[in-house]
């Protein structure tokens, strides 16, 4: 145990002196935490000083500033003279206009350069403010310092309690060797808790220093200020030579003023003399009014004629309207006139439809009446001439030559009333018929009549001799009739002679075409010209030649109904010439 | 059986006309089996063998009709439309004999189906020659329907 107990105590001993020597060290520290906190005390004690100073030079420029206020209140009243002084310029030259505009605008001015020292003291004031900022900040860091020193002497405080403690805890291993390892313990981690409040401490310091620089940054700023300060002062001197240098031009503007009087002067002696002119002009207008007047009473004249012409007007409209009347009522009686004539034209109209269906009806009852008289006579007639016959074939042996030649006679007659039936009811049927007037081919028209006729000439004994026909206007089958009837007459005719020659040809005469058929048979007697074409005008005996006398009433009505005419020439037994006309087609 | 042979059929009202055709077709050969009745009702009594004629054999149509058209009591157009519209007795030859030619009834007797239309001429000679023509033609000329 003598070792062990003698390596503890050396131990011990060691670790005391180790002790003793760090609570040396902690002696120290603590004095040199004292003396830091001594300087730290003498520092905000200087920054106090500093803060007193602030707060002195703070004063002051409070009161500089106000002191700029009441040198910008005086600049103000010293404006509100001005303007003053203005107003009353522009009261005294109201009728110099140019002068007082100048001077509104050099108050303009002024009032500008008001307004820029307004502005400047607005800085002054916000500079103030800053500083006033600064001067907070300063109080907070000192504020901040003061609880660090606080803190540092907690700790300092703390490094006491520590150092009692291990005296203590020394005792106590004095007492009690088992103790001290972990006393020992304890010292190590009170040492590392001292090199923390070490470490703390130098932090602190570095704080220290930190805040010294803060405190230097501060003072430099300070420094700054003033020196600001000393700049506003001299800008402040500026502006008072400024307005120095406005009242020089004030005194200028002045003498201008005076100069502008002098101007509004003669300007007076101007306006006199245009007030002369004036007058001048004014005695002119005085003349041209007495002349307007005289045009005026010249309008008046005129007026005055104006309004009789007028009523001329009026009256000639009454006149105009007036015939207007009249023209409206000539107008009516032309109307009832037309009217009348309307209706005596319906009239006529409804006449004529009257007359043309009367004549239509009577038409119709001759129609009828020919219809009737062919067909109901023809039948007793038919009669007669059939039981004569019967006499002649059947009993003409009980008849003596003398009753036979009455009975032939008989015949004879009753055979001609029958033909003489069908030609009037042909030449009634002529008078009825409408005439279709339509383009005739001529040619055509006479070789069909030519060719009938050939057909029935058995003995071949008839010649024709035909020119080419121009075409003419007419109805076809009433033309035909009319071949028909003059070729038929001119075969007839001829028929004592050895041989029938007949010629058909035409010529033109102006707008119509002259057609004719001549013959080279008995002729007729143109003393009876008159009667040949009358009708059942014969101008031969009968039983020469046999014929109703119809044939040439018929041809001559046929060309009537056309527009055309009909003649002859003839030398008995030489033969006879037969011509009608007809339109031309162009007609 | 009475009525048979009938070979024309001749309807005519007036006496004087049928006399003169009567002895025309004699004369020209074509009147030996002939009938002649005087109006429309006894013509249409004979084809359709009804009254006096009850007795006849409908099966004898006649070869040939001769019809007048003015008529009394029952007109030849009736007649005519009568025997033309009936298919027994529309394929008989059916004569038209008028006494002009400005009949107006041409057209109708036409659409009703007359076979021809002839207007009886006045003149005696020119009146046998047609009687006589028409026999020849429509006897012996024209084949008749058997």
């Amino acid at each position: 145990m003598n070792t062990d107990e003698k390596t503890t105590s050396n131990e011990l001993i060691i670790a005391n002196l180790r002790l003793a020597q760090q609570s040396e060290e902690k002696r120290k520290r603590a004095e040199e935490l004292i003396i830091a906190n001594k300087e730290l005390a003498f520092q905000t004690e200087e920054k106090g000083k500093r803060a007193k100073e602030l707060i002195i030079a703070d004063k002051e420029l409070a009161f500089q500033t106000k002191e700029k206020g009441k040198r910008a209140e005086e600049l103000i009243i010293a404006n509100k003279e001005l303007a003053f002084q203005a107003g009353e310029k522009e009261k005294r030259a109201e009728e110099l206009l140019i002068a007082d505009k100048e001077l509104a605008f050099q108050t303009k001015e002024k009032g500008k350069r008001a307004e820029e020292l307004v502005i400047a003291n607005k800085e002054l004031a916000f500079q103030t403010e800053e500083k006033g900022k600064r001067a907070n900040e300063l109080i907070i860091a000192d504020k901040e310092l003061a609880f660090q020193t606080k803190e540092k002497g907690k700790r300092a405080e703390e490094l006491i309690v520590a150092n009692k403690e291990l005296a203590f805890q020394n005792k106590e291993k004095k007492n009690r060797a088992a103790e001290l390892i972990i006393a020992n313990k304890e010292l190590i981690f009170q040492n590392k808790e001292k090199e923390k409040r070490a470490a703390e401490l130098i932090v602190a310091n570095e704080e220290l220093a930190f805040q010294n620089t803060e405190k230097e940054h501060r003072a430099a700023e300070l420094i700054i200020a003033n020196k600001e300060l000393i700049f506003q002062n001299k800008e402040k001197e500026k502006r008072a030579a400024e307005l120095i240098v406005a009242n020089e031009e004030l005194a200028f503007q002045n003498t201008e003023k005076e100069h502008r009087a002098a101007e509004l002067i003669i300007a007076n002696k101007e306006l006199i003399f245009q007030n002369g002119e004036k007058e001048k002009r004014a005695a002119e207008l005085i003349i041209a009014n007495k002349e307007l007047a005289f045009q005026n009473t010249e309008k008046e004249h005129r007026a005055a004629e104006l309004i009789i012409a007028n009523k001329e007007l009026v009256f000639q409209n009454e006149e105009k309207e007036k015939r207007a009347g009249e023209l409206i009522v000539t107008n009516k009686e032309l109307k009832k006139a037309e009217e009348e004539v309307r209706k005596f034209n319906e009239k006529l109209e409804k006449k004529v439809v009257e007359r043309t269906a009367q004549l239509e009806a009577a038409n119709k009852e001759l129609g009828s009446f020919s219809y009737s008289v062919s067909h109901d006579l023809r039948a007793p007639i038919r009669a007669i001439n059939g039981y004569a016959r019967i006499l002649e074939e059947d009993y003409s042996e009980k008849f003596d030559e003398e009753g036979t030649k009455v009975l032939r006679s008989i015949m004879r007659n009753s055979k001609k009333m029958g033909e003489l039936i069908d030609d009037l009811l042909a030449f009634s049927k002529l008078g009825r018929k409408q005439v279709a007037v339509t383009d005739i081919n001529m040619n055509a028209l006479v070789t069909t009549v030519k060719d009938d006729f050939l057909v029935e000439d058995n003995e071949k004994r008839t010649t024709f001799k035909t020119a080419v026909l121009p075409p003419a206007k007419g109805d076809p089958s009433l033309i035909k009739q009319v071949w028909i009837n003059l070729i038929s007459n001119a075969i007839k005719y001829s028929k004592y002679k050895d041989k029938t020659c007949i010629e058909i040809g035409a010529y033109e005469e102006g707008n119509l075409i002259v057609y004719y058929v001549k013959d080279n048979g008995a002729g007729f007697d143109m003393q009876y010209y008159d009667k040949l074409f009358g009708v059942f005008q014969r101008l031969h005996l009968q039983e020469v030649f046999e014929g109703t006398g119809i044939g040439l009433a018929i041809v001559q009505k046929i060309i009537q109904r056309h527009g055309g005419t009909v003649w002859a020439k003839s030398v008995i037994n030489q033969g006879a010439e037969f011509y009608f006309s007809l339109p031309n087609i162009n007609a | 059986m009475p009525y048979s042979n009938v070979e024309i059929l001749f309807v005519e009202d007036s006496t004087d006309d049928a006399m003169l055709t009567i002895r025309a077709l004699k004369k020209s050969g074509f009147a030996n089996n002939l009938h002649h009745v005087s109006d429309g009702a006894e013509a249409l009594d004979f084809i359709y063998c009804r009254g006096v004629y009850a007795l006849r054999n409908i099966n004898e149509n006649p070869r040939l009709i001769l019809l007048d058209l003015k008529m009394p009591k029952i007109s030849g157009m009736e007649v005519l439309e009568k025997i033309k519209s009936d298919p027994a007795t529309s394929s008989i030859p059916v004569v038209i004999l008028t006494s002009s030619k400005e009949d107006p009834d041409i057209q109708r007797c036409y659409a009703l189906g007359a076979n021809s239309y002839i207007a009886k001429p006045v003149e005696s000679d020119n009146f046998f020659n047609t009687i006589k023509e028409i026999g020849l033609y429509w006897m012996i000329l024209s084949q008749l329907p058997n």
